[in-house]
């Protein structure tokens, strides 16, 4: 049970009633983070200056930095993705640490900070985080020690166990007693079996494989090639492939979200030489394609806020300084822009 | 016999018109920069000055005692001078004439600079393209060192303890005739730099000892000066310099990264003298090798240039030239190589004693470019002079301009051969009062910086454009005293720059840094020095104030300002037969202040530091 940043708020629901392993604390009072927008500022490398920004959508208050507000310290850490799950907010960081919070007021419930490399994601299961992490970069700046490392504590501690994967783990999803690895760059689903922390099963995707999500108790799996985007679904009896549809979606970066009309809208980008980027539309049970929906430059993170119909591009300015949030209608027309930390990268709609 | 007195009689009356400089009795002409940088601020250190640093780094230097910011990363880590506001790579570095800045990355790190290698160093602030060549934007760097003519040979060994558990041996010989005088140096320096901080990385903010910073320098610097004949004098240098660092990485980072850094350094200066004029050579190699993480890059310049000096009367002089520069570089990701031809022409005239002025101009090609010829012009003009008192205006406008280095050009993947130079233009004005031993000056600047170069990224990887265009005005204020009261001598000088650099054009027209202060950029620096001294025994103390500065431009985030204090008690008194024994102690950061110059990067608390030397 998870909710990624890409992911929705009803998603979320969903994945907790259908996934969870461990029950929630109902008695927790709502706390001022746990509604509104969060959004994700990378930071800079070398800087260590991420950090995440809370938007209050109805009044649009933009309070910066809510891990430093709370905890009186800097983040310091680039961070790589946030998690909600088993009622704590996880922020992880790829240049080493995962910071707890509480996810009502960000206020510090503990950490892993050391034993790892370059963590990307985590998910809970069995009572014990899963960290998806790079590992250490060899001499040619590849990861051929790349691992899932365990902490058996939700609350964090120290690196219990490294469970090797393929190279380049990026997202994980728990289903039951087992976890989902996107291996990104060998173009693999591997699934780990969490109380036995030992790999279970490897299944060969194509492209690059870099997010799950959950559509009605189904997980899905988005990849990417150069000229198309494959959405995969699973037995989840078996962990087989079930379905592959494949899309003319060119140039997709990796980063998506998910409408609860299951509508995915994906980022793109050119690269050399022209740098231009976009947004793709995807209904997942429908035909309306659109694979330049929106198009632009410098495009960083993207998120939906369903409530309201509104797509949220994030800019990060070439990370020369604070990046450019930029709210569309569900036309593609401009509804606001605000600033917002260094390398906005993505979104948690709450 | 000194080359001064040499020089003063062969040239008769008019080597007085000849600006000499009389810090070291071995110049006979000072350095163009000097001679034609009329209207221009200018610091100079003199080897005396230079003492009370000879186990520091020119970064430490210039961090207290000049309005330069020096972006410090760590001790011993990485050290980047900003000039009123300009990038590492607007500061032109000189050593001995020879350009420094590496030029794959366009910079010098400042902390690889020990003071100790050099005799003399001065900046000069403000863009001086025509004066001194390439990268002269925000202001430039000349270090010196050379081999005096003294009545004796001297050597001199010294070391020191620290905190930290760092230590650095100095040794020091020279030797000196009639027509030759050679000096040496050695040093090595070890850091292992174990002090504690509170990391704010993590938890509960603990005081945690750094473990991954040990810094070990080593080098060599070898001068000789050679008096040919009567009217011609050789001069060449070599310096050998290593470095191994372990990168301190910034809180919440766990990186073990190390730096290996070597650089062999050569200059020759060859000169004849003539009644009415001087002919110059000169040429220098620099051959750098950086390996990080065991990935190698090298780099080397090899210079040859001519430079001739004419004093048609006593009121005009002229200083026309050319510089040949071959680059090469063999980095982990490319290899190039690189011509540079320029030639330039200065012209200076002194109507009367109390006004001067100049005109400076440069032209530089580089592979098939042209840059835009570079103009510069001053004055001084000393409008009031009475008994015991004097008043000086000085005017400048120049421009300068930056090759883009070879890592922006062909850096792979995202290097840019379309890339323009950078350029500024700079104007300033000071005056000067001096009063018998007190002394006053303030300068106003005002200069902007086109097609600055930011690296962005670009889908999967990053690449430089000419993008960035910024305005840095400001104000630079320093003082000076001397005076005596009962048996004690005091020194003091004083300092304080305001400076607002802000960007008017950047990535985009709603770039939300624009008309902001630049990342990293202090708006207020001060300082003040006081040293007493009774007959062998002297104390010095140092102060510093640093202004905020933004991490970003536009990032509320902020570093907080920082004031640091240094206390030096030192006595030379000491002497066993011929040789004498000064002691030093220094206790730098007195208050034990927890400071960040770079965010997240700790700086070292109050520190001891213990020095003996033995002088023969």
């Amino acid at each position: 049970m998870k909710t990624k940043l890409l992911q929705l708020g009803q998603v979320f629901v969903s994945l907790l009633i259908l996934f969870s392993c461990i029950g929630n604390d109902p008695e927790r009072p709502l706390g001022e983070y746990d509604r509104g927008i969060l959004i994700m500022n990378e930071g800079s490398f070398g800087s260590n200056d991420g950090e995440v920004y809370h938007l209050n959508p109805s009044t649009n208050e933009l309070k910066p930095d809510i891990f430093e507000a709370a905890n009186g310290r800097p983040f310091a850490g680039l961070l790589e993705d946030m998690v909600n799950e088993d009622d704590k907010m996880y922020l992880i960081a790829n240049t080493g640490k995962v910071e707890i919070v509480n996810p009502g007021d960000f206020k510090s419930l503990g950490a892993v900070t050391s034993g790892l490399d370059q963590p990307r994601s985590l998910t809970v299961n069995s009572g014990k985080l899963f960290i998806s992490d790079y590992g250490p970069y060899d001499a040619n700046f590849n990861t051929p020690s790349s691992y899932i490392a365990v902490v058996r504590n939700t609350l964090g501690g120290t690196v219990s166990k490294k469970i090797a994967v393929s190279r380049k783990p990026e997202d994980l999803i728990s289903f039951g007693k087992f976890i989902l690895v996107a291996g990104s760059e060998e173009g693999k689903v591997e699934v780990i079996e969490a109380e036995k922390e030992e790999l279970v099963k490897s299944i060969e995707v194509e492209g690059n494989p870099s997010q799950f999500f959950e559509i009605d108790g189904k997980i899905y799996l988005f990849s990417s090639k150069a000229d198309k985007v494959v959405i995969y679904s699973f037995h989840l009896d078996n962990f087989t492939l079930a379905t592959s549809n494949w899309y003319p979606i060119a140039n997709a970066t990796g980063k998506i979200a998910l409408s609860n009309s299951n509508t995915l809208y994906i980022l793109t980008s050119s690269g050399w030489p022209n740098y231009e980027d976009g947004i793709g539309v995807l209904p997942l049970f429908g035909t309306s394609l659109q694979p330049k929906w929106y198009e632009g430059s410098g495009f960083y993170g993207i998120g939906i806020d369903s409530s309201k119909e509104e797509i949220y591009v994030a800019n990060a300015n070439g990370f020369q300084g604070n990046g450019t949030i930029t709210v569309l209608d569900k036309s593609g027309n401009t509804v606001r822009t605000f600033d917002v930390g260094r390398g906005p990268s993505g979104f948690m709609m709450k | 016999m000194i080359l001064l007195v040499w020089a003063f009689t062969f040239f008769g009356s008019d080597i007085q018109k000849i600006d000499t400089v009389g810090l070291q009795e071995i110049e006979v002409i000072s350095p163009a920069y000097e001679r034609f940088g009329q209207g221009q601020k200018s610091i100079k250190w003199s080897q005396k000055d230079l003492e009370a640093y000879q186990s520091r780094s020119l970064a430490d230097l210039l961090a207290d005692q000049s309005p330069v910011f020096i972006r410090s990363y760590g001790p011993g880590m990485l050290a980047s001078p900003s000039f009123r506001g300009s990038s590492a790579g607007h500061t032109a570095v000189f050593w001995n004439g020879i350009p420094l800045n590496s030029p794959s990355l366009g910079q010098s790190d400042f902390s690889l600079l020990p003071v100790f290698a050099i005799d003399q160093a001065s900046l000069q602030f403000g863009s001086s393209g025509a004066l001194l060549g390439n990268e002269a934007i925000g202001g430039s760097v000349n270090l010196k060192s050379q081999a005096g003519f003294q009545d004796k040979s001297s050597l001199l060994l010294s070391q020191e303890f620290s905190s930290f558990g760092n230590y650095q041996t100095n040794v020091k010989g020279r030797i000196s005739g009639k027509k030759l005088a050679l000096q040496s140096k050695i040093y090595h320096q070890f850091a292992a730099n174990k002090y504690p901080f509170r990391n704010l990385a993590l938890p509960g903010t603990p005081i945690q000892e750094q473990d991954h910073a040990q810094v070990i320098q080593k080098g060599i610097v070898t001068d000789l000066n050679w008096r040919i004949s009567d009217n011609k004098s050789l001069k060449t240098s070599i310096w050998l310099h290593q470095a191994e660092r372990e990168i301190q990485p910034p809180m919440g980072s766990s990186t073990q990264d190390f730096q290996e850094d070597q650089a062999l350094r050569w200059s020759m200066n060859y000169e004849v003298f003539k009644k009415k004029s001087t002919l110059a050579f000169q040429s220098g190699l620099v051959r750098e090798e950086l390996i990080f993480n065991g990935i190698e890059n090298n780099t080397s310049q090899f210079i040859l240039g001519g430079a001739w000096d004419y004093f048609p009367t006593e009121q005009l002089s002229f200083h026309s030239g050319a510089r040949i520069t071959l680059v090469k570089g063999d980095l982990s990701t490319y290899a190039a190589t690189d011509e540079r031809l320029e030639i330039f022409q200065s012209a200076k005239y002194s109507p009367t004693n109390r006004l001067s002025l100049s005109l400076n101009l440069r032209q530089l090609g580089y592979g098939d470019q042209l840059v835009p010829l570079i103009p510069g012009a001053g004055l001084d003009w000393t409008f009031l002079e009475q008994k015991n008192q004097s008043l000086e205006l000085k005017i400048s406008a120049g421009r300068g301009f930056k090759v883009p280095t070879l890592n922006d050009r062909f850096w792979s993947p995202g290097g840019n051969p379309e890339l323009l130079p950078e350029n500024s233009w700079n104007v300033e004005s000071g005056l000067h009062w001096k009063k018998n031993s007190f002394s006053q000056s303030l300068t106003f600047y005002s200069m902007n910086v086109d097609n600055w170069i930011i690296w962005l990224p670009q889908g999967s990887f990053w690449s430089p454009q000419n993008i960035r265009k910024v305005r840095s005005d400001g104000v630079e204020y320093q003082g000076s005293m001397k005076f005596k009261t009962g048996a004690v001598d005091w020194i003091s000088q004083w300092q304080y720059s305001l400076n607002r650099a802000v960007s008017l054009v950047g990535i985009s027209q709603n770039d939300p840094s624009l008309g902001k202060q630049i990342p990293y950029t202090p708006r207020h620096q001060a300082g003040l020095s006081l040293q007493a001294q009774v007959q062998r025994f002297s104390i010095q103390a140092q102060t510093n104030y640093t202004g905020e500065r933004k991490i970003t431009a536009d990032n509320p985030r902020t570093l907080s300002p920082f004031f640091l204090a240094d206390l030096g008690i030192s006595y030379t008194g000491f002497s066993i037969s011929k040789i004498q024994i000064p002691l030093q102690v220094r206790i730098q950061n007195l208050l034990n202040t927890q400071y960040q110059v770079i965010y997240l990067r700790p700086m070292p608390g109050r520190s001891i530091h213990f020095t003996i030397s033995f002088q023969l």
